[in-house]
């Protein structure tokens, strides 16, 4: 069964349709890339499938579940994580803290008023490991607020992760990065994918990243799907060629 | 009993006319600005008191077009010195700047006016019931409801048809953008202000009359204008128009079943409103956070 | 080293509280100003449990500090004599005008959040202002004192002695303070700051923010009905002014004054409020500008609090 089938969603803002009928199907442990020029409506979609606000039409079945009135809040629980193109973190806390969060949520916790000592060394330990993961242990204790780029966004990463989901949304992650960060961001999502068969839908921009990581790629333009396939069908692809090198070609 | 509860219904109207008034002022400040002016009660009571001294001098009429302009210079320099250096700060901290300015204006008003209410003289010729089986419609009643209306379409002819106005407007829905096209946001914010503190002075001279002028009153007007922003819808000034006299009838209404709820009831209004349609009547989607 | 830094304050505090009617006299106060403070920085800890630590801000605490007042004040009047059960009525009357009033604001942010509150304050005023056979309106209840404290063993006079009451006072603050901080401290107080932080992120971690507002909103609200009782029984009185707006705003500067981002910095705020106001009123009949300056003047100069300007000296 399909993980995330998407149908025929629509999202109108007055007169303005940012996404218009779009469809999309991801599979078990498959990474998906989302490109476009920009106002394609690429986030938009991101919104919708995360349950940021309701589609105007159509429907989400995540998992065989129909998810499409469903709150942002509840989409987490059954297996949904994202991440925001604007890093979302909680800046005045530690790198610590900002995974110490998730992790509570993803075993239950987070209405517990206190914690039995063998529970606390249990969710230690699972930060800990997923700092170790994304490369940030070293700055453990340091304010997420006073990072780089890089590793704010790893922190952000990582904290969808703790969450166990089922499947990640990764609304361009390398943004407003230097090449060394993107390489380290590209390689954490490529492990993410490889080694524990995470299954991602990604938002991109920088084609090197797509066209390294992607299995298969969905490209919007104004609102709609341009055209789906491989990264080599999509390369080829004169229509693709066209939306991105200007209406000439 | 049909001239009572008319009697009511028009009282709650005239009352709810001050609601909307003091209201939108406080929705024009709240909306461009994010502060919510806790001192507009002071600000009011400080335009009925202006009035009350410039009286024996300008008579009602002069005092009556006078008092709103000064208490606006005033609040103009206030918002200047006090409110400015608040912008983009938590909406705590301009909370409570103006709570405690209102402290110091309802205190001052005792310093300097004394803590009795004051005489305070309206035209021989607004005071006479213009019916004596309906007693109630006072010339003064009707030419406040008049003038209400008058100061009401004047600010929607202001927002709507002035530079400054459509400046405003677009300045609440994305100051931002405003400020890039090179619209200064400090004049805006300023003017913005200035022009709900007019609309209070104004309402402070009306209100006066009829409620009587001691320091307490603009406090006891500044409640049912949350309550009338809240019900009418966020972010609307339609709504706040609407809030006010709705929850000025409803007062009104009040007043002849159930005189002990004569206040309690606008706050079932509200918690009614709340419950089913959180951002308010005509309140726009989103503007609640 | 580090854990023994972060006691000396709390041993400093606990210090300062349990000897404070030994020395209130030395320095020109009485032993009912010292339960003044320890009860003002209850309800302005418990503010600060929703302000500090969710980052909601509510205008409107008074109400509920007001509702514990009248609750414990009506017990002992017109159905049991006995102080305890008073102080369980009163918070559970506060507390359960919070989860009705908290459903109906948790979907507001911000500025609203705070203009709701203030609104919903008024009703309960209003209803203590006009309910007069019952509540006194405005004169206030009187007619009912705070009752001796039968432990089983002992009888503890609470109402003869100041020092007794204001030995009570701090039992209930200590179990209060200490339930608060175990909660900050708790998985649950972590989403509790984490929405704080960042409301977005927090509810792509799967976190029903709302119902977690809700929660806090009400916590908060049994606190601060908690010391509404010992507010009233302090005084064997309560009026409306208790749950007046302008007693919300108090609430407010004291957290503000001492440091909101601080455990302890509430607590600091009410007793330095508590101390000028005693002051100032008994000099001046002009106490409100004084008051309103105060405000300002915090607002403008002080905007972190004594223990956000300790900090920040102490991180430089």
């Amino acid at each position: 069964m399909s993980l995330l089938q998407v149908r025929d969603v629509s999202k109108h803002f007055g007169k303005l349709v940012a996404v218009d009928g779009v469809s999309l199907t991801v599979e078990p442990g498959e990474l998906r890339a989302v490109i476009g020029p920009n106002g394609a409506g690429k986030t938009t979609f991101f919104n919708l499938v995360s349950g940021f606000f309701p589609p105007t039409r159509g429907s989400i079945v995540f998992d065989g579940r129909d998810i499409t009135s469903l709150s942002e809040h509840r989409r987490v629980r059954l297996g949904m994580a994202r991440t925001f193109q604007v890093t979302e973190i909680f800046p005045e806390l530690t790198v610590r803290e900002n995974l110490r969060v998730p992790v509570e949520v993803a075993a239950g916790r987070r209405l517990s008023p206190w914690l039995t000592k063998a529970a606390d060394a249990g969710i230690r330990a699972r930060v800990g490991e997923l700092m170790e993961m994304g490369g940030i242990a070293d700055k453990a204790d340091r304010l997420v607020g006073e990072l780089s780029h890089g590793d704010q966004r790893a922190t952000e990463i990582m904290m969808s992760l703790a969450l166990n989901p089922r499947l990640l949304l990764l609304d361009e992650p390398t943004a407003g990065m230097g090449d060394q960060e993107t390489y380290n961001i590209t390689r954490l999502i490529r492990r993410l994918h490889r080694d524990q068969k995470q299954s991602i839908v990604l938002i991109e921009h920088d084609m090197r990243v797509i066209f390294h990581l992607a299995d298969r790629i969905m490209v919007l333009a104004e609102g709609a799907v341009l055209a789906e396939g491989t990264p080599d069908e999509i390369a080829a692809d004169e229509r693709v060629q066209a939306a991105y090198l200007g209406k000439a070609a | 009993m049909t001239q009572l509860i008319l009697f009511n219904v028009f009282n709650g109207l005239v009352v709810g006319a001050f609601y909307a008034l003091m209201a939108l002022g406080l929705s024009l400040i709240l909306n461009l600005s994010g502060v919510i002016n806790f001192a507009h009660g002071g600000f009011l009571a400080l335009g009925a008191y202006l009035a009350y001294t410039l009286m024996p001098y300008t008579g009602f009429w002069g005092a009556l077009v006078v008092a709103p302009v000064l208490t606006a210079v005033i609040g103009l320099a206030i918002e200047r010195v006090l409110i400015r250096p608040l912008y983009g700060r938590d909406p705590l901290y301009s909370l409570l700047l103006t709570f405690g300015l209102a402290y110091v204006l309802e205190d001052g008003a005792r310093f300097i006016w004394g803590a009795q209410s004051v005489p305070y003289p309206i035209p021989a010729s607004l005071t006479t019931p213009l019916s004596t089986e309906f007693f109630f419609l006072t010339g003064y009643r009707l030419f406040m409801v008049a003038l209400v209306a008058v100061a009401v379409l004047g600010l929607f002819f202001i927002l709507n048809r002035t530079r400054l106005g459509i400046r405003i407007r677009a300045g609440t829905l994305d100051l931002e953008t405003v400020s890039v096209l090179g619209v200064n946001v400090r004049v805006l914010r300023n003017l913005n202000f200035g022009l709900g503190i007019y609309l209070a002075g104004l309402a402070g001279v009306l209100a006066a009359g009829m409620l009587g002028l001691q320091p307490t009153i603009g406090t006891s007007l500044i409640m049912p204008s949350f309550v009338a922003i809240i019900v009418g819808g966020l972010g609307s000034l339609p709504g706040t128009l609407l809030g006010g006299l709705l929850i000025g009838v409803a007062s009104g209404l009040t007043t002849v079943f159930l005189p002990s709820a004569t206040e309690a009831v606008i706050y079932v209004m509200m918690g009614l409103v709340l419950l089913v349609r959180p951002r308010g009547l005509l309140g726009e989607e989103g503007r609640t956070q | 080293m580090s854990a023994l830094r972060q006691q000396v304050p709390n041993a400093v505090v606990w210090l300062v509280l349990l000897t404070m009617p030994y020395w209130m006299g030395a320095v020109g106060g009485y032993t009912e100003l010292a339960s003044r403070v320890v009860v003002l920085g209850l309800a302005a800890m418990a503010l600060n449990f929703l302000l500090g630590f969710t980052g909601v801000l509510s205008f409107g605490h008074a109400a509920y500090f007001g509702l514990g007042a009248y609750g414990v004040g009506m017990t002992i009047k017109y159905l049991v004599p006995s102080t305890p059960l008073g102080i369980l009525v009163g918070a559970a009357v506060g507390t359960l005008a919070a989860m009705v009033i908290g459903a109906l604001i948790v979907k507001l942010r911000g500025v609203y959040f705070a203009m709701v509150t203030i609104a919903f304050g008024q009703v309960f005023f209003f209803i203590a202002f006009r309910w007069n056979e019952v509540t006194g309106g405005d004169d206030g209840l009187t007619g009912w004192k705070r009752q001796a404290l039968d432990l089983g063993f002992t009888r503890v006079d609470i109402l003869g002695s100041d020092k007794a009451f204001y030995y009570l006072v701090l039992a209930v603050f200590a179990a209060c303070v200490a339930a608060m901080a175990l909660l900050l401290r708790s998985p649950f107080g972590r989403t509790l700051i984490a929405i704080r932080e960042n409301e977005r992120r927090a509810r792509f971690l799967g976190i029903p923010v709302e119902q977690h507002i809700w929660l806090s909103f009400v916590i908060s609200c049994f606190f601060v009905s908690i010391a509404g009782t010992l507010y009233a029984l302090l005084s064997n009185f309560t009026d409306p002014r208790a749950l007046r707006w302008d007693q919300s705003g108090n609430f407010v500067i004291m957290a503000v004054l001492g440091g909101m981002r601080s455990f302890w910095g509430p607590l600091i705020g009410a007793a330095i409020f508590v101390v000028l106001q005693d002051y100032v009123s008994s000099q001046t009949e002009n106490w409100m500008s004084v008051i309103g300056v105060f405000f300002m003047l915090v607002v403008l100069f002080f905007p972190r609090g004594v223990l956000g300007i300790l900090r920040r000296r102490l991180a430089s």
